[in-house]
């Protein structure tokens, strides 16, 4: 029950409908090149494919894919492709916000505790002597029109309130949002990648090398 | 493969690669992008220092640097789209969200770290028993030098860790997991072991911060000259520009599959260290990685280091066998 619950988070699901004649044979023969890639296994059986993917390449068209299985039913005048797969890659998606969060409430608690702490108030005595420091100006810099530097200021950090969480609530709010996207892009881009391989719309090669200057 | 003799090293034995910039292409297009892509590069660096020499004091503050640097990475990452250098180095999904993981740990949880164990609490450590009446003759330099001369000294800095990384297999060890990308995006200088992001973070900016404009200033031109040592993104760079800067053409070649190649242009920003010491290669490649291009996942990226160590250490300590004697 909670598997079902929860398999939508890092499965992609399908069917691609081809509308002409075609065996399981022929269809998974046009499928072939997308599984002949380094790091890629997969055995054929009958109307069954199945594969895993370890360390695919990044040029990989099906990288973010972990493991699946493809069904071909041979229906009349065409076939349905059903495909259900597996991405580690949208599970660790999903759950980096909540890593990020983690990270901002330890941010926090350092700030509290450094807050706290009794040496803040010796480290901003020493500081002190900064206050002290009169910077000079070239007079090249002077003649040009640069702004006169100012004295420096208090340390930075004692001028803080303390330590700040935004950036790890900003990417976390940016990792929550990935997410989205990818859960919605890479099943079109793959339900997209199966239906044009099927068609025969697309032969390229995913990766060669255009220079081999010596 | 027969390779190609540079001075006494023969590269591109492993792997194609593609030496001298005569044969490297050029950026395809109409005149306006091809002007744009050619001068893109110099507008944006004179500009970024024009704006820290005359900026007034209440806008030249790190907060504005920060943005900036956002801004950049945006407008970088589009150009990425609009003339991208290979097909094959392509930003997916995939590859976009594992970039900015590594860049969000830098931002989050390495950030913490270095406050305390990194470079900012050892300048920190320094600077409480340092008087700064003494660096007073600095500071009366003019701004550029002093912007070059920070720039310039964290580099050589950079450029012999960078060194010491490939020629010292404890260094190599955590630096070796961001040898693995096989392909240069805007984000994947981000890629890489936290410990070898702890080392190489190790800055002297701290050092500079009784001079915020020079620290500003040096950082644009690490930022409008390093940034594209990973980007997928064609550029006619100018002559002077790739014989000063390090370029992505360079980077290309560090990162290539060919080992030969990776031991070059080690410099962050000005490749004028790589050509001082001899270590400068000019030219480019697209087969990028090791092991023949393996993607490594973060999981191992993150355990690499330490479970490779721990097998160098168990071989270079282990027991000889003993040979029983025959009854």
């Amino acid at each position: 029950m909670f598997a079902r619950l929860t398999d939508w988070i890092w499965h992609i699901d399908g069917t691609v409908v081809v509308s002409r004649p075609m065996s399981s044979q022929q269809a998974f023969d046009r499928l072939d090149p997308l599984f002949r890639q380094p790091g890629t296994s997969f055995e054929r059986a009958r109307d069954t494919l199945t594969f895993s993917k370890k360390d695919p390449a990044a040029q990989d068209k099906m990288s973010i894919i972990d493991r699946g299985t493809l069904q071909f039913e041979t229906a009349q005048g065409g076939g349905v492709l059903r495909y259900r797969m597996t991405s580690k890659a949208l599970l660790a998606c999903f759950l980096a916000p909540l890593m990020f969060l983690a990270f901002a409430q330890l941010t926090v608690a350092i700030g509290k505790w450094e807050k706290s702490s009794p040496s803040t108030e010796e480290k901003a005595k020493k500081k002190d002597d900064k206050k002290d420091f009169v910077p000079q100006q070239s007079w090249i810099d002077k003649t040009l029109g640069s702004p006169a530097p100012e004295k420096p200021k208090k340390d930075k950090k004692d001028e803080d309130e303390g330590r700040s969480p935004t950036s790890a609530y900003v990417f976390a709010g940016l990792f929550a949002a990935l997410y989205v996207i990818g859960r919605i892009l890479e099943a079109r881009v793959i339900q997209s990648l199966f239906r044009k391989r099927l068609l025969g719309e697309t032969t390229a090669s995913p990766r060669a090398p255009t220079v081999m200057a010596f | 493969m027969d390779g190609v003799r540079v001075g006494k090293r023969i590269v591109g034995t492993q792997s194609p690669v593609t030496i001298g910039w005569e044969n490297i292409p050029k950026v395809e297009g109409g005149p306006v992008k091809r002007a744009f892509f050619t001068w893109f590069q110099p507008v944006v660096l004179f500009s970024l220092l024009a704006f820290w020499y005359w900026a007034p004091n209440s806008i030249a503050k790190a907060s504005t640097a920060v943005g900036i640097g956002i801004a950049f990475r945006l407008l970088l990452l589009s150009l990425e789209w609009v003339n991208p250098r290979h097909e094959s180095w392509k930003l997916t999904w995939k590859e976009f969200v594992t970039d900015l993981f590594y860049v969000s740990l830098g931002y989050t949880f390495l950030g913490l770290i270095e406050g305390y164990i990194g470079s900012d609490a050892i300048i920190g450590a320094i600077q409480s028993h340092f008087d700064l009446s003494k660096l007073a003759w600095f500071t009366a330099l003019p701004l550029l030098l002093q912007a070059f001369l920070i720039a310039f000294i964290f580099d050589f800095g950079q450029y012999w860790m960078h060194r010491g990384m490939h020629n010292w297999y404890p260094l190599w060890l955590p630096h070796s997991v961001h040898h693995y990308i096989t392909q240069l995006n805007i984000n994947k200088g981000a890629v890489g072991n936290p410990v070898e992001l702890f080392l190489i973070g190790l800055g002297i900016g701290g050092f500079f911060d009784f001079l915020p404009r020079a620290a500003m200033m040096a950082g644009a031109i690490g930022m409008a000259i390093g940034s594209y040592q990973h980007i997928n993104t064609r550029f006619n760079s100018p002559r002077w520009w790739r014989y000063l800067f390090n370029t992505t053409e360079h980077h290309s070649l560090h990162h290539s599959q060919d080992y030969e190649s990776t031991r070059s242009n080690y410099s962050n920003t000005f490749i004028f260290i790589d050509r001082f010491f001899g270590t400068c290669l000019d030219g480019e490649a697209e087969l990028l990685g090791m092991e023949g291009g393996r993607r490594m996942s973060i999981r191992e990226q993150m355990t690499y280091p330490f479970t490779e160590g721990w097998k160098a250490l168990r071989e270079r300590f282990a027991r000889p066998a003993t040979a029983v004697p025959a009854e």
